[in-house]
Parts: structure tokens; C-alpha cells; sequence
């Protein structure tokens, strides 16, 4: 997590939970179904699944597996700031969760499916007036 | 419902219309009103034996099919613009054989027409956040083909043939946009850049400029019955990306793949299945998704398509021969008149139009058609 005195706002409220002391760290916001048990992320209030109007947020595991991924070696157009190549992917987390990420933290190309990664928030560009934009991603399980 | 025939085709060769380094510079409606023209003059029909039309582009902007056929006479006549994104113009012949079959009207016409920008396509399926992340689609192809190489056994090198063929295969096209191109080789396959691994330049699709048209009637409206092609069958089913984030286009249980939709549908509804097919039409924008969709559409198991591919099973002389046009990687990818240009292949084929990339004999077709949202067009068109 970075700190600094710069104004920080999410690229999306709601993606992830904001710490309230420093000993926790901040997981992504879900929504499973208690219908039929389905979770998915960002949080939604139906159940695309089984049609339930019904649905409860749900803090998500921090650490998942690469399910895939690929090294984007062309610059997207437009929205995106950071640096070329960089990789992208889905993270299976253990409650059945698939998140699309960002995959950081090692050299572009090096992630292997079924590689153990954690949640990470970083600053991802800087908007016109001076905020620093977060975003969510995924890094390598240092052991 | 009542029998629903093609009765003429044409196509603005895929290609750049924009002026530069010698080519020509065309409008997208003079695109679009070419290949209608080329399409009545094909059926000796006229403009105003046209009742109702659908026009499609993905780019176009505004009223784009009114200014195709605003200079080929007065309209009068509904004509509705639609946008399906890659599969568009295979939705607007959907709706040309809905409108025929159920006796709305009796002559309807289809067309797509497109121009795009060079590069990577600007995406408006995501939202910002997720832009602001990265996301693009040529990535979400990579992510589609790392797993499909991790299910499967294929590899990069069965991807390199598919894109290998279709070039053949268009370099027989006139209408393609590597038409007279040269051969390539799998190993210029391999070599060439990547761009979101492990897709490469040249096992993606090339955007293009173009157009194509079609005019569906009913059986008596036909000027000549002489190797008639009918639709047989058509079907259309949507999936979903999932909202926001996307996890959803993995999520087998929330979201049977399109394709598989489609497909059950237009086997069921025709009678017929892959067994029975002469030739083939398969969505590729890159070159693995041929290989699933191949098996998707069930013209072999999971995991099978590679093996194929390396047999010449799906090559023109093969046993199913398919993309004999050049497909998206050969004929170009004009997203708007893709569709279409995939039904007129098999129009072609099955009247024995199709000069030396013709498949001799070919009785009867199969098309799969695939956009973003995703959605899934299928038809077969029998002789």
C-alpha cells in the first residue's frame, strides 16, 4: 500500500476495503448469493446466476492461483499509463472467485499458471488535478 | 414458415480505402452502395424491388445504411441500422431470412459496411476503470488461448498453420484482402511480433475496409431457380463478458459459451449436423479461436483441433474443408461485413462459383459468426 500525502482516490469505490487500523490489509469486495451460493466480483445486487434479488458483500481471500495470463506488448489505447509489456490475467481465488488483474510485482512473461499471488493496491497514473489514481492487482507470494 | 433463398451477393473487395501510399479513398457508404449494387445486379433484381433492408457497421456512426442506399434510389422502404458488433452483418442477413421466411415481406436485403482505423480498435464494451487497468481485447485473446494451450495440449505452432492456410487460401480470393499476397511460412508465423502472448501479428486478424451484401427472397421471387442456395436454418444466442471485471466469461455455469448456444440450435433446427457438411465457415480473429470453435461447433472433441489442423483436415482437398476464402486472417477483417462475407463464401462454394479455391461438389455449409458481448450467429445454407 503506498503512503504519501497526495490526495489517493480508487479508480472505482467499492472494488476493495479500506483498512481502519494498520494491521489489516485491504481485500476485494464481492457479492455471494445466499440463494445458491454463487460469488461474484464487483459486487452486484442480482444473482446473474439464479435471478436473486438478494445478494451479500463478501470481503475476498487476498491470495489466489494465476488461472491465465498473457504479456501485453502493445500499448492499450487511450486510459492506460503504466509501462509496456506488462501482464494480465484471471486470479482463481479458493472461494471460486475469478478476477481479471493486473499481474505486477515480477518481470513481464515470468507467470506460470497455478503460480500463488496476493492482492496488492497501487498508484496507477495521476488525473488533471494532482490524485493519484489506485488500482487493484496481483503480485507473487514472497516466501 | 416458409422457404427463404439467396438470390445475390456482392462485395467492396476487403482492402484500405484511404487514400494513402496509392490506394484509393472511399466513403463507408460508397463501400456499402457497391456492394448492394454488385449484390442486385448479381439477383437482376433492382433497387426497387427491394422491400425492407438491414444494414450493419460497427463504426459507422450515424444513419450510415441510409446514405448506402440513399444513392441508389428513393427509399421509402424500413431500413434499419444494426450493430452486433464483429457478427453484424451476419444479424442483419438473420433478420433479412426472419422477415422472408415468416412472409413479412418477400425480397429483403442485408449488408454490412465498414472503415476502420488502424491499430488497436478502441474498446466501448468496458468500463473506464478497467481501461485504466489495461484491459484490451487482444489481451482477453491471449488469456482465452494461454488456458485453451493449458487444456488442450494445441500450441503455438498448430495456431501458426491455421494462420499459414487461410493466407493460402486467400491469396485465391479476389475479393481478400491478401489476395495475390505471398504464401507465408509457420516459422514467419512464429517469428513475427507478438502482441499479446501468445498471439502474434500474424496469427491476428488485419483490420480492413470493406463490404458486403446479400438479397433474401422467397422461392418465386427468384429470377432464376437454377442452383438455388436456401437458408436452412439461422440461429443467434448471446453469453455474457460478465458486468464489471469480466469474471463471468469464465464462469462455465453462469455462461454456456454463445458458440455452443448457437450451434445446438441451427443443428437442431435444420436436421442436418457437422457430419453433413461440405464446407465450413469458422470465426477466427485470431487464429486459436479457430481451433475451439472448431470443436465447439462440433466438428471434433475437445482438444482435437490441433491434431487436425496439422493433418490438412480442415484445408481446401481436406475432409472439412473450411475458410477456403482466407477467413478473417486472409480476407480481412472489415468487423461490420465480416458476417456476411463468411455467408457469401458459402454461397459461392455451393453454387460452384468459387474459381480455384472451390471444393468440389459442395451441396452444403456451415457458418459460425462470433462478436463481442459475445453473441453467436450460425446458419447452413443447402443447395
Amino acid at each position: 500500500m503506498t503512503t504519501n500525502t497526495k490526495k489517493q482516490v480508487p479508480c472505482k469505490d467499492g472494488l476493495w476495503s479500506k483498512p481502519s487500523s494498520p494491521d489489516e490489509k485491504p481485500q476485494l469486495i464481492g457479492s455471494q448469493c445466499p440463494n445458491c451460493g454463487e460469488i461474484f466480483f464487483p459486487v452486484n445486487p442480482v444473482c446473474i446466476n439464479c435471478q436473486s434479488q438478494t445478494m451479500n458483500d463478501i470481503r475476498l481471500s487476498r491470495r489466489g492461483k494465476v488461472w491465465t495470463y498473457s504479456t501485453i506488448m502493445l500499448r492499450p489505447p487511450q486510459w492506460y499509463k503504466g509501462p509496456v509489456p506488462f501482464d494480465l490475467g484471471y486470479v482463481e481465488l479458493p472461494e471460486g472467485a475469478m478476477i481479471w488483474t493486473r499481474l505486477l510485482g515480477a518481470e513481464p512473461g515470468t507467470f506460470k499458471i497455478g503460480q500463488e499471488v496476493e492482492l496488492d493496491i497501487d498508484v496507477m497514473q495521476v488525473d488533471a488535478e494532482g490524485r493519484e489514481i489506485l488500482g487493484f492487482c496481483f503480485v507473487p507470494v514472497r516466501k | 414458415m416458409r422457404e427463404a433463398v439467396i438470390a445475390g451477393v456482392g462485395f467492396a473487395k476487403f482492402g484500405r480505402y484511404d487514400g494513402q501510399k496509392g490506394r484509393p479513398y472511399k466513403e463507408i457508404y460508397e463501400l456499402g452502395a457497391e456492394a448492394i449494387t454488385k449484390a442486385l445486379k448479381y439477383a437482376d433484381m433492382e433497387w426497387k424491388n427491394i422491400q425492407v433492408a438491414y444494414g450493419a457497421s460497427m463504426f459507422g456512426g450515424l444513419g450510415v445504411p441510409n446514405q448506402c442506399t440513399s444513392r441508389l434510389g428513393m427509399p421509402g422502404i424500413p431500413i434499419t441500422t444494426l450493430e452486433g458488433a464483429c457478427s453484424s452483418s451476419q444479424q442483419a442477413l438473420r433478420q433479412a431470412y426472419q422477415d422472408v421466411a415468416n412472409g413479412l415481406y418477400d425480397v429483403a436485403l442485408a449488408f454490412g459496411t465498414e472503415k476502420i482505423p488502424p491499430g488497436l480498435i478502441a474498446d466501448t464494451l468496458s468500463p473506464v476503470w478497467m481501461l485504466m487497468m489495461g484491459f484490451n481485447l487482444p489481451g482477453m485473446y491471449g488469456f482465452e488461448t494461454r488456458r485453451y494451450m493449458q487444456e488442450s495440449g494445441a500450441t503455438e505452432e498448430d495456431m501458426a498453420r491455421v494462420a499459414v492456410m487461410e493466407r493460402k487460401n486467400a491469396i485465391m480470393n479476389p475479393n481478400a484482402f491478401w489476395y495475390q499476397g505471398p504464401e507465408i511460412t509457420v516459422e514467419e508465423v512464429l517469428n513475427s511480433r507478438e502482441i499479446a502472448t501468445p498471439i502474434r501479428f500474424l496469427t491476428a486478424c488485419a483490420n480492413a475496409d470493406g463490404a458486403s451484401a446479400a438479397i433474401v427472397c422467397s422461392k418465386d421471387k427468384l429470377k432464376s431457380k437454377a442452383r438455388k442456395v436456401k437458408i436452412a436454418a439461422s440461429a443467434h444466442a448471446t453469453a455474457t463478458f460478465g458486468y464489471d471485471n469480466f469474471g463471468n466469461l469464465i464462469h462455465e455455469k453462469v455462461n454456456p459459451t454463445c458458440t455452443e448456444l448457437a450451434c445446438k440450435q441451427v443443428w437442431e433446427r435444420s436436421g442436418y449436423g457437422p457430419e453433413d457438411m461440405d464446407v465450413i465457415q469458422l470465426y477466427e480473429a485470431m487464429a486459436p479461436s479457430f481451433l475451439w470453435d472448431a470443436e465447439q461447433c462440433g466438428f471434433c472433441k475437445p482438444g482435437e483441433a490441433g491434431k487436425l489442423v496439422r493433418e490438412g483436415y480442415f484445408e481446401i482437398g481436406g475432409k472439412k474443408p473450411a475458410n477456403t476464402d482466407g477467413g478473417l486472417l486472409g480476407r480481412g477483417h472489415p468487423t461490420g461485413a465480416t458476417g456476411l462475407a463468411q455467408i457469401i463464401e458459402l454461397f459461392l462454394q455451393l453454387r460452384g462459383e468459387a474459381g480455384s479455391r472451390q471444393v468440389p461438389g459442395a451441396k452444403i455449409g456451415f457458418c459460425h459468426c462470433s462478436g463481442g458481448g459475445p453473441n453467436g450467429v450460425c446458419h447452413v445454407l443447402k443447395r
